[in-house]
């Protein structure tokens, strides 16, 4: 199967994105974005942590500690209502973007 | 609320560091976990599992520092952490920090010693008023600057000048006499100043007043002002002085002011006496004996002054041709004219205290790299965990900075001991006393001079280690030692040390031959077992000539009569003691047609016997003799080159000679006798032609004593000073000293200049024996293996030695072909403190290299019998 790395800057759009269906802990996320992408879509282990602190710190995703399903605590994160805001707009030019890239390919 | 977000996340960071760390590895071993348990449930076994799940996540330590990276406060971060490593891995090698520190702080120390000296004497402003506003006026001959300007020209340009707000003179040369009355007869230093030179400085006194115009003036009160020092030492600090009067050389003098405390203008003295116009020392216009000092209007500047007094020079040039044809003012700023003796000698401190600097980061450098190749498998243990290069490089960077900071402090601690030896030998006293010690900008010298030194010998060293390769840092095990890049560089950082240490070496070498040159110089008389002293009666006490002459005979005779002493003479100025006294000597017919400086020469006062306690050896005619007084023909002995030069292939006794004494007709002096020449001022300036009159001919208050004794000098002045109390109580034998210490003293410039760059070459070659030693060593224990194989093969040790030391000596020939022609450059930089030798004396050269050889190759013998001694067997093992 096809696998393609994350395009710069649209792994904060598809965590942002994650987070939006439900709270999830870090490992999921990355699970999720691969399941969501059909296995397209891999996260590279090494961006997700830097991404989740990097949102963090702006205010768009907060974390708490809750029990997984084992048992053991684990560091769950959820969007923020800025973080809500922050998706709509990336969302919004994400879509601006790729359809120009898919208009311009499509052309001839 | 951003801000407070920042905030907050700093202060975690910075200070709950502990806790955000803890976090993330809590998170990361979660998202391990899980991606182990989906292995393991994908059917993998739990190591198998494992093993993919760190493979799939990468290098934990990477991610760690990335995240720490996207927050933003990862330099801060790791600066922490870097220093943490730093003292850790200095505590583990102590011997290298004590290496480091100590080598960098002698470097640094030295340099901010002299910029110390530099930045209190060169770098501030003089300690008067608006000091960038005074200059100082010297004549010059045929436009070639001179010294001392004649005081009927400095009345001239005075009057005529429209440059100055004041324009003073003073003599340059400190004179002594004798104060009596109010306790025991004290020697004094005392110069002539004009009335207006405390108010040309900007300096008024702090009890009384300066000159008034009236003073200033042939026939004008007797006036005087006191120096603070004299004025405490003397007077307890009497407020009433003012006014009193103060007898010196018996005459009386009031009492007009008193300077403050830190008042001091180019020499030490203890009285200053007002210039008269017309007076004494400025009676005419062709005796120069003043320096002028000025200060420039508003709004003018030195080269519209200059103009204004080169108009005022061809004026009297015109009026007076005699005596002003090819004279003139040089106006240069007084900090500069001041500074202009000791640029040469603070240029040659400067440069090897740099040199110096240059070497010790060599050294450093080359212990950085050995430690460099040392760590390379620590390093590349952390590589392989994750580290980037451009960590690594910091940490380095970070030690470096560390090493360096420590030495400034080393440095600033060597510092003030350091500039107190400089200062010893290099005095700026006439620029401003320097005081040994530790200021603001000496700091900030040292801060910027680490940070500086860290470029010059860490950034190398780092760069290279940083370059490492994990896998074969790694394989080639415990006996790593670094590629042959690094044993590369070393050799280099060697070769430009012993350059350096050549150049260095040599320049202390020339200066040191010139020390032994002018030590060697013929000074026409014998200088051993040669007691000198000055002697000074009151003229009231002894007011006629005759009274005088009768004086020195007495003194003369029962000196003589000592135990042990074989001659003695009197003069007024002794060789080398004092100078001065050049009068313009020719055949009589000659004056008024061959201008005004035809033949010159050195005039002196002398008693009978002079020539025969100095050894000055009589080469025609006769001594002078208490007969030649004033009522008498005027006789005159002359030196041979004076008689050579005035009546050449013929014989000077009988023949008349004219003396310019400064009136329209010169005196006449028939020559009665011919003596050998003698150095009269610095032996470096040779034997000078000059005049001997008879002393009751020309009978003042001062001579100068001469006394040829036999055994202890201490012992020998006793009995001289105990002779002279017989005769007068009132007076001392003033500054006694052997020919030889007032020798060494007229010397001191070039013996501290030779002494202490000496000094630095000697360090020098230390630095460079060490880094050689360090080299070879290093070297050796790299080739164990092979010289182990070559011994077993039946190499003797001799050959492995002769092996090693060929490779140190190779380096020295190396260091020695780019240091020689360094050092014939740096040598033309110094040549004007040369004196007998010249900038390529090959005498020096070829000494320097065989003495650094010889260094060398001990250096190099200390590794060459511990590689001959290597055991086959041992080096085998090591393997």
């Amino acid at each position: 199967m096809a696998r393609t790395d994350l395009l710069q800057g649209s792994l904060d759009l598809l965590v942002l994105k994650t987070l939006d269906l439900e709270p999830l802990h870090g490992w999921a996320i990355s699970k999720r974005i691969q399941l969501l992408s059909h296995d397209v879509l891999e996260v590279n282990q090494g961006s997700l942590y830097p991404a989740l602190y990097r949102l963090r710190d702006r205010g768009l995703i907060e974390s708490e500690y809750a029990e997984s399903e084992e048992g053991r605590r684990v560091k769950v994160y959820s969007l923020t209502k800025k973080g809500r805001a922050a998706l709509k707009r990336e969302q919004a030019s994400w879509r601006l973007f790729a359809g120009a890239v898919e208009a311009i390919l499509a052309a001839g | 609320m951003g801000a407070w977000r920042w905030l907050r996340r700093r202060w975690d960071v910075l200070f709950r560091k502990r806790g955000v760390e803890a976090e993330l590895d809590e998170e990361i071993r979660t998202h391990l976990d899980e991606e182990i348990r989906q292995n393991v449930q994908a059917g993998m076994s739990p190591a198998e599992a494992r093993r993919r799940a760190l493979v799939a996540f990468g290098g934990v330590e990477r991610h760690k520092e990335e995240v720490r990276n996207v927050r933003g406060v990862r330099v801060l971060d790791d600066l922490v952490q870097d220093v943490r490593v730093s003292f850790r891995s200095f505590l583990k090698a102590p011997a290298f920090l004590v290496a480091v520190l100590l080598t960098l702080g002698l470097g640094i120390g030295a340099n901010v010693a002299m910029f110390g000296i530099l930045d209190a004497s060169l770098f501030r402003p003089l300690p008067y008023p608006r000091a960038d506003r005074l200059v100082m006026g010297r004549v010059t001959w045929n436009g070639r600057v001179g010294r001392t300007v004649s005081g009927p020209d400095f009345f001239d340009y005075r009057q005529q000048s429209s440059s100055f707000e004041d324009l003073a003179a003073y003599t340059p040369f400190v004179l002594r006499a004798t104060v009596t009355g109010g306790g025991a007869p004290e020697r004094v230093r005392y110069i002539y100043a004009s009335t207006r030179f405390f108010r040309a400085l900007g300096v008024e006194p702090v009890l009384g007043r300066g000159f008034a115009p009236d003073e200033g003036e042939l026939g004008g009160p007797r006036v005087l002002i006191l120096s603070y020092g004299f004025w405490q030492r003397r007077f307890g600090g009497d407020r009433d002085i003012l006014g009193r009067s103060v007898t010196i050389a018996g005459i009386p003098f009031t009492v007009v002011g008193v300077m403050p405390r830190d008042f001091r203008f180019a020499v030490d003295v203890d009285i200053w006496v007002p210039l008269q116009r017309g007076g004494a020392w400025a009676q005419a216009r062709q005796f120069h004996n003043f320096i002028l000092v000025g200060r420039l209007a508003d709004g003018v500047s030195v080269k519209q002054a200059q103009a204004d007094v080169d108009r005022i020079s061809e004026s009297l040039a015109e009026t007076y041709p005699e005596t002003n044809r090819n004279k003139g003012l040089n106006l240069t700023p007084l900090k500069e004219a001041l500074a202009q003796p000791y640029k040469a000698t603070l240029g040659v401190l400067v440069a090897a205290v740099a040199v110096l600097l240059l070497i010790a980061c060599g050294n450093v450098a080359g212990l950085l790299l050995a430690r460099g190749s040392a760590r390379r498998s620590e390093l590349a243990v952390r590589s392989v965990m994750g580290a980037g290069r451009s960590r690594l490089a910091r940490q380095l960077l970070t030690e470096n900075v560390l090493l360096a900071l420590g030495a400034g402090v080393v440095g600033i601690a060597l510092a003030t001991w350091l500039q107190r030896g400089i200062l010893a030998f290099v005095s700026m006293d006439r620029l401003t006393p320097v005081k040994a010690g530790v200021s603001l900008p000496m700091l900030g010298f040292a801060l910027a001079l680490s940070v500086l030194t860290v470029v010059i010998f860490g950034a190398l060293p780092s760069l290279r280690v940083a370059r490492v390769e994990p896998g074969a840092d790694l394989q080639s095990g415990t006996r790593t030692t670094g590629g042959r890049a690094a044993t590369r560089a070393r050799n280099v950082l060697v070769t430009g040390q012993v350059a350096l240490t050549v150049v260095l070496l040599v320049v202390s070498g020339l200066l040191l031959r010139t020390l032994r040159e002018l030590r060697g110089v013929d000074l026409g008389f014998d200088p051993d077992h040669l007691l000198t002293a000055a002697v000074q009666i009151p003229s009231t006490k002894y007011p006629t000539s005759a009274s005088r002459v009768e004086f020195f005979r007495e003194l003369q005779e029962r000196v003589a009569a000592l135990p042990g002493v074989e001659g003695v003479g009197f003069i007024t100025r002794l060789p080398v003691r004092g100078s001065g006294g050049n009068v313009r000597v020719d055949l009589p017919e000659h004056f008024g047609t061959a201008g005004v400086f035809g033949k010159m020469a050195d005039q002196r006062t002398v008693m009978p016997g002079y020539f025969h306690a100095m050894g000055i050896p009589l080469v025609a005619g006769r001594d002078v003799s208490l007969v030649d007084d004033s009522a008498a023909t005027p006789v005159v002995v002359i030196s041979k080159a004076l008689a050579e030069s005035l009546f050449p292939g013929e014989d000077a006794l009988g023949r008349t000679v004219g003396v310019d004494v400064g009136e329209a007709e010169p005196a006449r002096f028939e020559v009665v006798g011919v003596v050998g020449d003698v150095v009269m001022d610095h032996p470096a300036n040779g034997p000078y032609p000059a005049m001997y009159f008879p002393y009751p001919q020309a009978a003042g208050t001062g001579l100068d004593i001469a006394v040829r004794y036999s055994g202890n000098a201490g012992a020998a002045t006793t009995s001289v000073r105990g002779v002279l109390r017989t005769l007068n109580t009132d007076v001392p034998l003033d500054e006694p000293a052997t020919m030889h210490d007032v020798l060494g003293r007229s010397l001191s410039g070039q013996q501290a200049i030779a002494v202490v760059v000496s000094l630095f070459g000697v360090v020098a070659l230390l630095l460079a024996a060490i880094g050689m030693y360090g080299v070879l060593a290093f070297q050796v224990s790299r080739r164990t293996h092979e010289i182990g194989i070559r011994m077993a093969l039946g190499a003797s040790g001799g050959a492995v030695v002769s092996s090693v030391v060929r490779g140190g000596l190779i380096l020295v020939a190396l260091g020695l072909a780019v240091g020689i022609p360094a050092s014939l450059f740096a040598a033309r930089l110094v040549g004007g403190l040369l004196f007998g030798v010249g900038a390529t004396d090959p005498v020096t050269y070829v000494g320097v290299a065989l003495f650094l050889g010889a260094v060398a190759t001990v250096a190099c013998m200390l590794p060459a019998y511990r590689a001959a001694r290597t055991d086959p067997v041992v080096a085998f093992r090591t393997e």
